[in-house]
């Protein structure tokens, strides 16, 4: 039964009735409807318990600002959403939600009695003040406040839509469709200007939705449907309904949330995201954001039954729900009345008008009493009556300042309170920008102040107040935006309006009580989070005059609501509490989101397998096809291993290694970065980025190279080969490609820009295929080729051109393993038959791939650094003792000459890296372990140095390890010792880093 | 020795050749769009002064295509100039026929620049259809309405999370060059965005 269903009239339709759940009871309302007007019809008073209190709470808005009808919706986990706004949601079929609030359940609270018996006691900070001791219990403590409070649930399973993002670049984004929005849009669109216009509501219309003006002699939403359909017929023009700007970033770029489906169901229809996220870069931001209307401030003003007045227009006029019966209504303003007007009109019972003016006579007050309405001035509510619905309300006649109340109070009986204290201008959006709103007399409201961005305000927002002002500011801001992104201003085309003489709003805000507020019953300012004016002067009295501290005291305007009602009342009650005026006290400032956002939204397709890109070699079905591991190196997905059927890794391991030592193994290499570089002086500029001499290596010849950051820090590595007399290609490490790409670009055009040379990133084009091993040799001639292999004309760093297996490539006998190699470079589009031709020659070898772990280990016994392993940014060439990879004597400086030779890098003293040997050779010590000089010293100890890599080498039939030692390099045979965090004590005597084949016999045959 | 190592990447022909996306079906279509990686197609890169009239003119000649301008392209029978930044050009043409174009501008232009076979380095991926704008939309921040993007138009911009060069072949017809080891998460970028509204 909808009780509070009117039988005709709204924008809902009532061929359509819609069955849904609300804390689990059933009921029905129809297509048109909200969430909020359906539970309004259906005569549902208690929404939701407070946050702090637990006091029962009703609907008492009918938008973005409501602060107690905020449920979670959801049929199922995985389509679980928290903080929807009743007042937002558009109802469906089936629609399932809960109140978030409420424990353990919303018509018994524990809470609510909690907050009955003694909410004296609880101030603000009351939490932190009573709950600080002991400090290590707040944990505790929080974790059951947080349950008690509940502020809606997380989904546990796995969201079933999916959203997406849209880039757009707009001359005009128009945020708000009403009024003045439209017409902004309007104005844009006939200039031929690139046009969005976007409106959280389900239509567009803004207060012409529900108002009794007209426009052209027609009711509003006839002017409404005509802009709106000139609008949809432009084609640069995109209008995005159920879409809020939900933040303001910085260069005009603008986040829109797009709720495409939510009005639909559950779920998403198939082949469509639930929601869109709209990347608007916009020359033009036009705000035409509205207000929110502020209720006033009185005892009890939450008990469900206290509306803000428009709101009521709204249920009536937009949705056909006449949320009660007797209703009173409290008002500083003229605008206030429609919404008594619409109740009667809607058959109930006007009790009585409650104006704060004493001496008001307008054309409303004429209007009231043509109606026959009793109206009283210079009055307001101060108090209601009634716990789970208003039963009556107090009426007091208001001293000339406002500050007391005169007389006894009358109470009226009722059961629906609305009132107006004005309106607040919605700024939010305005403050993401970094902009401080400005006071307005007049409005009593704050308006956007001076800003940086293009952004242009118009309507309410702009201080206009009266409908043909808000229609003229939405055409000179459009006419504005446009003239100045270069199109020519449109004629004006305004529709005709009736104005009429309006009477000044009397500010006020908090309605005085016959007891001090401290003593008086609570007075709400900000219900989302249970702030009443009693808190806010209590913030003052304890020394919090900054308006940015009394919010963050009294938690003011937090969360999701972000002060939308509350804002104004809470600066007002301060300013007064203050002794100064709401300018001087100024106001906070609003965050993004302006209403919470699903965080499906922000993801958009970056989740799942396009999460991240994984970067992939020409080779990588042939890995995937043998069942490699795959480790993430740097985006590219690396073989790590080829385990066989069974083999643990360990086992893995030990036969790629052994294979490679003493037959051949193979390595996909391609990943490597390798930068082509050409022009008359590559060769210089070459020498100037590496610590080492570059002059002399002629063509056919490779050098291996480490290049430093100024501070004389190695950042990465790589072998250099020389092409040709002015052509060069340089390899990097696969995670440092780009870097150092972008470093020599860097360098080049902010340093030596005379040089001339291009550098090239040739990175995707080569697959590099590694082949090592005593056998390399005779496999890379089994596949035929036309280069020379011998040892006397391909000697050890020699690279030399030809064919493989018939396809072209370039050869780098360069050593990675400490073995005879081969690095087969053909264009990555052969490289698939190459490496089958490699497969089927290398078969009497035993041939073997490897992956990335084997590549550690061989690697590391031959004592080869990893940079970004064995380095940290911290690590200079002489402190790995590469001093040999150095020439102090280049004709021109290198970047990291200087640096080194800071007294910090040439200090005794400095940690230096060298072999470590466990003295239990079965013990892998863990790479990061410390070392200390003395296993009894008492904590802390001193730390000596780090292990940066570490190993169980096949080859060796024993651990090894190496890393970091302070003055490592001359405490060769010492033992030190590892505490490992399971109370081992590991000892370990320090040694070379090369473990095998010092002499370099193996790579050089 | 000549200053530049030359370097055929096709002298033998016949080898088979794996694209970056030979693992893949190399097509996808929905109602508004379809989606097909291209051949093998020859790419030098081409770095030099764009202001030496020399270098102008040798670029005409080989090519048979003026310089492009500014985030243009520029054709001819044999080739397809891009414009990728004030001094560095992308030369699309026959995998045959590049080495020989390669050779000849050597030969005509002696001053400073860098000619770079970078074949095997890039894969061209064609979206078309009349949702083709949209799934552009959805994907990279650069502008791509026709009156700032019209036909003829490239730019190297980010891609979802990594970066394409993006040019527009007609109105419904976009080309997006995809870096070899990058292709196959753009690929599956645009199936997945093409499949929903």
């Amino acid at each position: 039964m909808q009780k509070n269903r009117l039988s005709s009239g709204g924008a809902i339709d009532r061929s359509k009735p819609l069955t849904f759940y609300f804390a689990g009871r059933t009921f029905s309302g129809y297509a048109g409807d909200t969430l909020a007007s359906a539970l309004l019809a259906n005569g549902v008073d208690v929404v939701a318990r407070s946050f702090k209190y637990g006091r029962p709470r009703g609907v008492m808005s009918a938008g973005a600002e409501e602060p107690n009808a905020i449920v979670q919706l959801g049929a199922t986990e995985a389509t679980q959403t928290p903080n929807v706004r009743a007042t937002q949601q558009a109802l469906f079929a089936g629609l399932v939600s809960h109140p978030t609030n409420g424990w353990p359940s919303i018509r018994f609270d524990l809470k609510g009695l909690i907050g009955s018996l003694f909410g004296r006691f609880m101030p603000p900070g009351f939490y932190y003040k009573t709950f600080m001791f002991p400090q290590s219990l707040w944990m505790f403590y929080e974790r059951h406040i947080r349950r008690a409070a509940g502020l809606g649930q997380s989904p546990i399973a796995p969201d079933s839509d999916t959203y997406d993002h849209l880039h757009h670049h707009v001359d005009v984004l128009v945020v708000g469709a009403g009024p003045a929005g439209l017409m902004a849009a309007l104005t844009a669109a006939r200039a031929g200007a690139r046009v969005i216009v976007v409106d959280e509501q389900e239509a567009f219309g803004g207060s012409l939705l529900c108002s009794q003006a007209r426009l052209n002699d027609e009711v509003g939403s006839v002017w409404v449907q005509q802009v709106v359909q000139t609008l949809a017929a432009e084609d640069r023009v995109l209008m995005l309904p159920r879409t809020t700007a939900n933040g303001y970033h910085d260069h005009n770029f603008v986040t829109l949330h797009e709720r495409r489906t939510d009005h639909l169901g559950d779920q998403a229809p198939a082949g469509m995201t639930r929601q869109r996220m709209h990347r608007v870069r916009a020359e033009w931001v036009i705000l035409c954001t509205g207000a929110h209307e502020r209720p006033l401030v009185f005892a009890h003003n939450d008990v469900p039954g206290c509306f803000v007045a428009r709101s009521l227009s709204t249920y009536v006029r937009r949705y056909a729900v006449a949320p009660g019966e007797r209703l009173v209504l409290s008002t500083n303003n003229d605008y206030a009345y429609q919404s008594a007007f619409d109740w009667q009109d809607a058959g109930r019972t006007v009790v009585a008008i409650v104006d704060a003016r004493a001496e008001v006579v307008g054309v409303w007050q004429q209007a009231a009493e043509r109606r026959g309405l009793r109206l009283i001035k210079g009055a307001a509510v101060t108090e209601v009556k009634g716990a789970r619905r208003v039963r009556a309300a107090a009426i007091a006649m208001l001293s000339p300042d406002q500050r007391a109340v005169v007389g006894a109070l009358t109470w009226l009986d009722c059961d629906t309170v609305a009132t107006s204290g004005g309106w607040s201008p919605a700024v939010h959006l305005s403050c993401h920008t970094g902009s401080r709103p400005v006071w307005h007399e007049q409005l009593q409201g704050f308006v956007p102040g001076p800003t940086h961005e293009q952004v242009l305000s118009a309507g309410i927002l702009s201080g206009q107040s009266s409908l043909p002002h808000c229609l003229k500011s939405g055409y000179q801001a459009a006419v504005q935006a446009v003239t100045a992104a270069g199109y020519a201003a449109p004629d004006e085309v305004q529709p005709t309006v009736q104005e009429w003489a309006e009477q000044p709003m009397l500010p006020l805000f908090a309605v005085p009580h016959p007891k001090p507020k401290s003593r008086a019953p609570k007075q709400f300012v900000d219900w989302q989070n249970d702030v009443t004016a009693d808190a806010i002067e209590l913030a003052t009295r304890e020394g919090f005059t900054a308006i940015e501290h009394v919010k963050r005291y009294t938690a003011l305007g937090f969360g999701t609501d972000q002060g939308k009602l509350s804002n104004i009342n809470g600066m007002a009650i301060a300013a007064q509490a203050l002794g100064q005026t709401i300018a001087e006290t100024g106001t906070t400032v609003f965050r993004p989101n302006y209403t919470p956002i699903t965080f499906g939204a922000i993801v958009g397709r970056h989740c799942g397998d396009l999460f991240e890109p994984k970067r992939f070699t020409a080779l990588h079905p042939w890995h995937v096809a043998q069942g490699a591991e795959f480790e993430n190196v740097g985006q590219w997905m690396r073989p790590w291993y080829f385990p066989k059927p069974g083999e643990s890794m360990q086992a893995a391991l030990a036969r790629e290694c052994l294979a490679t030592r003493n037959s051949v193994g193979v390595l996909d290499a391609s990943t490597l970065g390798k930068i082509d570089i050409q022009g008359p002086d590559a060769r210089e500029f070459i020498g100037r980025v590496y610590t080492n001499a570059w002059a002399k290596l002629a063509p056919g010849r490779c050098r291996y190279g480490l290049m430093c950051g100024e501070d004389g820090m190695i950042f990465d590595d790589g072998v250099t080969a020389c092409l040709s007399e002015q052509h060069f290609q340089m390899s990097t490490t696969t995670g440092g490609a780009a870097r150092v790409l972008e470093w020599l670009e860097l360098y080049h055009q902010t340093e030596w820009p005379q040089l001339q040379v291009y550098f090239n990133s040739v990175t995707d084009h080569w697959a590099s295929i590694s082949v090592a091993g005593p056998n390399s040799r005779k496999v890379l001639q089994a596949m035929g080729t036309d280069i020379d292999l011998s040892a006397e004309n391909f000697k050890f760093m020699d690279w030399r051109q030809g064919q493989i297996a018939g396809v072209p490539c370039r050869i780098f006998r360069i050593s990675f393993t400490g073995e005879l190699q081969f690095e087969i470079n053909v264009p990555a589009h052969y490289a698939v038959t190459v490496w089958e031709q490699l497969f089927a020659a290398g078969a009497a070898f035993n041939i073997t791939p490897y992956g990335t772990e084997t590549m550690h280990i061989l690697r590391a016994e031959k004592g080869f650094i990893i940079a970004g392993q064995d380095t940290d940014g911290s690590v200079h060439p002489y402190d790995l003792g590469m001093g040999w990879a150095v020439s102090m004597n280049k004709p021109y400086s290198f970047i990291g000459k200087r640096g080194l030779q800071r007294a910090d890098c040439v200090r005794p003293e400095r940690k230096q890296w060298v072999g470590l040997k466990t003295l239990d050779p079965q013990v892998v010590l863990p790479e990061g372990a410390q070392a200390v000089a003395d296993p009894q010293q008492a904590k802390p100890m001193t730390l000596l140095g780090h292990i940066t890599s570490s190993y169980y080498s096949a080859f060796l039939g024993r651990s090894f390890a190496q890393g970091f030692i302070k003055n490592g390099l001359e405490r060769m045979g010492e033992t030190v010792y590892y505490p490992l965090t399971n109370g081992q004590m590991v000892a370990a005597e320090i040694c070379s880093p090369v473990f095998v084949d010092l002499q370099g016999d193996r790579q050089n045959v | 020795m000549s200053n530049v190592i030359a370097f055929d990447p096709c002298a033998l022909l016949g080898t088979p050749v794996q694209t970056p996306l030979a693992h893949r079906v190399r097509s996808a279509s929905s109602p508004e769009v379809t989606l097909a990686e291209a051949e093998l197609t020859g790419l030098l890169v081409l770095r030099g002064d764009a202001t030496d009239a020399d270098f102008q003119a040798a670029v005409a000649e080989v090519f048979g295509a003026p310089l492009p301008k500014r985030l243009s392209t520029t054709e001819s029978t044999q080739a397809r100039l891009l414009w990728l930044g004030p001094d560095e050009f992308w030369i699309w043409c026959e995998v045959t026929a590049l080495f020989t174009l390669e050779q000849s501008f050597r030969a005509r232009f002696a001053g400073h620049c860098a000619l770079v076979n970078n074949t095997g380095g890039f894969t061209r991926i064609t979206v078309q259809g009349a949702a083709a704008q949209t799934v552009l939309m959805k994907s990279v921040p650069y502008p791509v309405y026709a009156d700032v993007f019209p036909v003829g138009k490239v730019v190297a911009t980010v891609f979802a999370k990594t970066q394409a060069v993006i040019c527009r072949r007609g109105e419904q017809h976009w080309e997006v060059v995809a870096r070899r080891s990058f292709a196959d998460y753009i690929w599956r970028w645009l199936v997945d965005a093409m499949s929903t509204r």
